[in-house]
């Protein structure tokens, strides 16, 4: 890639080798100095224009990147289960679909392991079909399962640990293989609860969460780029994870949706094409995701309440809530109901503002299709026990005694 | 100079062409900015992010400008801002509250700076022709329309001032239809039924009139002078020692915006082509619960963290009276199409900016409302 002296490229490519300030305490704020200390040409005038919501992607904008149709070698280092599953399975997908890049994709675990009969393992033929590499084992032998090639892969995208033990060896082998782009998939999770909302980049995180020294020691390893995204929930087909699927059982089956406390409590559920566009983004322009924490998320949030009414809405059918409080009804909430039950709402401010990345989703369009898969594999008829919500239900009833006779 | 904003992060703000010795420590908060390089231009022109915009600035000489009242809250900080910026600005109130009053932590030199200058043109809104003829006879490139309510009101100032460069217009995100996503943004489907049409229907005469309007949709604003008792209902409990009763669960959230931050967006707004034919969220960063709200405004006054009694509102009828000073759902707005587009961010977070008010307001033993505690009385009976 060409760069005059002159040109404000070379001003920025040249901060990319200077070490980033990568931050001391607990928040990885952005380097201050590199992000104001060159000329950006983006237009904002432009970016006003990506307020259009059916147009999720902008490729279209002009941008001194790197050339975004350059093609690069990408390894995903995948979980074997959980919320976070589908991501590399949507990543993958959309770089060999939109990007002629090469795609390995590396999957904890065993080919031949239980778990992958599940989705999205059970569509991994897709990513064969587009022309990716499907590969198993442990993120650890790195070196093994796909190294030894001459040409080392241009971007990493851990999706996949938690802590610095699983996280660390990818790291290392990412960095001392010459990997120039490394992507971290975290969480929102970690944030510090508070009283102002959203959270934004650069909120303090808590400390003792296993993410967070993931996060540090990444950003310390002087990646040419390295970027950060903290996703929340998932909705969309292949995920490994139920998300509306608890609401459409309760509701095709005409039976209340017990949701705890207020019921006003907000959360985001964002369709994951949007985390991939915004990973797809981010390999297009590593200069600009550079040293950056990104929240992975829609920028809508939803009641609890207002979800529930969204599937209803979504089955053609209505729905009746119950608030309760879990303690009284003597329950386990983790158990008891999908997501977290304060606030949870982070707002994708970074992307928006460093990426020109916008948002496509769109939940009551995509729980129609949601709901259409739903039905199409039969878990509509499927017989069900809804042990906790009877003791919940059970537990919002006047007492036996109040009514004894 | 352009730059990567980041909201919560940058402190960039206006600079207007005047010297730095002349400001005043307005409540800790400078009514305008470090200047940069070219302070030294004799034409005097809004500088936004650096050279990529400065072929848009020819328009912005000196302008002649109308304020719709200007002397209660908003208007008394836009007025100010307006005539250290070198415009010729003119108030248009009844003349019942003073044209000329020095605010708190205002510096002598600036008031007197700020009432030599101002102007004013007496009458009553409302009579319409009497607008038409006196605002005609006056001509103003601009208008700044702080207190119109209904779209009735507006028509003789465009009437009398066929050449007029901008209409820039106060109204309300509580036209926007209640969500069950939230944030509000510009795009949003408004409610035609709200206690707010006035300001829908204000908007859509100004779309339909063929003028270069803008029009700002702040959420609650706060800050010292308000008239409207946000801050000073949870200081006055405070004060009182006094438990503050919440309706519902307190974790419905709202949002805050400080007024110097309002009245500085209607300074980013003003003749910028950008902003043309635009609608504005204008509020703080960031959105916040009830209860945290009442924590904030005891953190910004020193109080000890305060009681909070959550209620059921449907057990009680208040009758006319309103036992808290927010609506009672979820409300708060993206400001991200602001901060995006007009070289514009909110200075203030919640507890600076509460703690402004607090200091040069209430702190100081003034307030708009007696307390009344009698509705929190009921509640606290049950």
């Amino acid at each position: 890639m060409a760069a005059t002296a002159t040109s404000p490229l070379l001003l920025r490519r040249m901060s990319l080798f200077s070490p980033h300030p990568s931050s001391s305490n607990s928040t990885l704020a952005f380097p201050s100095a590199s992000a104001s200390s060159f000329i950006s040409p983006i237009s904002f005038s432009l970016r006003s224009s990506l307020k259009n919501r059916s147009n999720p992607i902008s490729t279209t904008f002009p941008s001194f990147h790197v050339s975004a149709s350059a093609k690069k070698k990408i390894l995903i280092i995948n979980t074997n289960s959980g919320g976070h599953a589908v991501i590399g399975f949507y990543f993958a997908k959309q770089l060999l679909q939109s990007g002629n890049h090469a795609v390995t994709i590396l999957t904890v675990g065993e080919e031949s392991s239980d778990k992958m009969k599940k989705p999205p393992f059970s569509r991994f033929s897709e990513i064969v079909n587009a022309g990716g590499k499907t590969v198993w084992g442990d993120p650890s032998e790195l070196e093994k399962l796909v190294g030894g090639d001459d040409s080392p892969f241009d971007v990493v995208l851990d999706n996949n640990g938690k802590n610095l033990d699983t996280v660390k060896p990818v790291a290392d082998w990412s960095k001392s293989t010459g990997v120039k782009q490394f992507l971290y998939i975290s969480s929102a999770g970690i944030y510090i609860t508070a009283d102002e909302l959203p959270h934004v980049e650069g909120d303090a995180v808590k400390e003792t969460a296993s993410h967070v020294a993931v996060e540090k020691y990444i950003a310390e390893l002087s990646f040419k780029s390295w970027s950060i995204f903290r996703p929340q929930y998932m909705t969309g087909s292949g995920n490994n994870k139920d998300c509306e699927e608890w609401f459409f059982d309760r509701i095709v089956r005409d039976k209340e949706v017990p949701i705890p406390g207020s019921g006003m409590q907000l959360s985001n559920i964002t369709h994951v094409r949007d985390l991939s566009s915004m990973l797809c983004l981010s390999v297009d322009k590593p200069s600009e995701a550079c040293c950056n924490v990104f929240n992975c998320v829609s920028d809508r949030a939803v009641t609890l309440d207002g979800f529930a009414r969204l599937c209803a809405k979504a089955a053609g059918r209505e729905v009746k809530i119950a608030h309760y409080d879990p303690k009284s009804a003597g329950v386990d909430v983790k158990k008891a109901f999908p997501f977290r039950v304060q606030h949870f709402y982070a707002e994708p401010r970074a992307a928006k503002e460093k990426l020109g990345w916008s948002s496509s989703t769109n939940l009551g369009d995509d729980l129609k299709e949601r709901f259409e898969e739903y039905v199409r594999s039969g878990r509509d008829k499927k017989e069900m026990k809804f042990d906790l919500d009877d003791k919940i239900l059970a537990s919002l009833i006047p007492t036996a005694a109040a009514t004894a006779v | 100079m352009a730059k990567l904003v980041t909201m919560q992060q940058q402190q960039h703000r206006y600079i207007p062409s005047i010297s730095p010795s002349s400001l005043s420590d307005f409540g800790g908060i400078r009514l305008t900015i470090p200047i940069q390089q070219n302070q030294q231009q004799k034409k005097k022109v809004w500088h936004r992010k650096g050279g990529l915009q400065l072929q848009a600035m020819a328009s912005s000489s000196s302008k002649k400008i109308l304020i719709m009242g200007g002397t209660r809250f908003i208007g008394l900080f836009l007025s100010r801002l307006l005539v250290k910026e070198g415009h010729e600005v003119t108030l248009f109130t009844r003349g019942k509250a003073p044209i000329k009053q020095q605010l708190p932590g205002e510096s002598d030199q600036d008031y007197n700076d700020f009432a030599s200058k101002i102007l004013h043109l007496k009458g009553d809104r409302k009579e319409y022709e009497f607008v038409k003829k006196s605002v005609g006879a006056e001509g103003f490139d601009v208008v700044y329309d702080i207190n119109g309510r209904e779209a009735v009101e507006v028509e003789p100032l465009l009437d009398a001032l066929p050449n007029l460069e901008q209409y820039i217009y106060c109204s309300s995100a509580g036209v926007y239809l209640k969500t069950d996503l939230p944030p509000h943004f510009e795009t949003d489907a408004v409610d035609p039924k709200s206690r707010h049409k006035g300001k829908l229907e204000t908007e859509s005469l100004l779309s339909s009139r063929g003028v270069n309007w803008t029009s700002i949709r702040p959420v609650y604003i706060y800050g010292p002078l308000n008239y409207n008792p946000v801050e000073e209902w949870f200081f006055h409990r405070l004060k009182a020692g006094r438990p503050i009763p919440v309706p519902g669960s307190g974790v419905q959230i709202t949002q805050l915006g400080h007024v110097h931050d309002l009245a500085m967006a209607f300074i980013a707004v003003l003749c910028n082509p950008k902003a043309s034919k635009q609608v504005y969220n204008i509020s703080g960063s960031k959105y916040v619960t009830f209860d945290g709200l009442a924590k904030a405004c005891a953190e910004a006054g020193g109080f000890p963290v305060p009681e909070i009694v959550h209620y059921d509102a449907k057990d009680f009828d208040f009758g006319k009276k309103k036992a808290f000073p927010f609506r009672d759902q979820h409300f708060f707005a993206s400001v991200e199409k602001a901060t995006t587009e007009l070289d514009w961010s909110p200075q203030f977070d919640l507890v600076h900016g509460l703690a402004n008010s607090y200091r040069l307001d209430f702190g100081k033993g003034t307030f708009r409302k007696a307390p009344d505690f009698s509705t929190d009385d009921i509640i606290l009976a049950k």
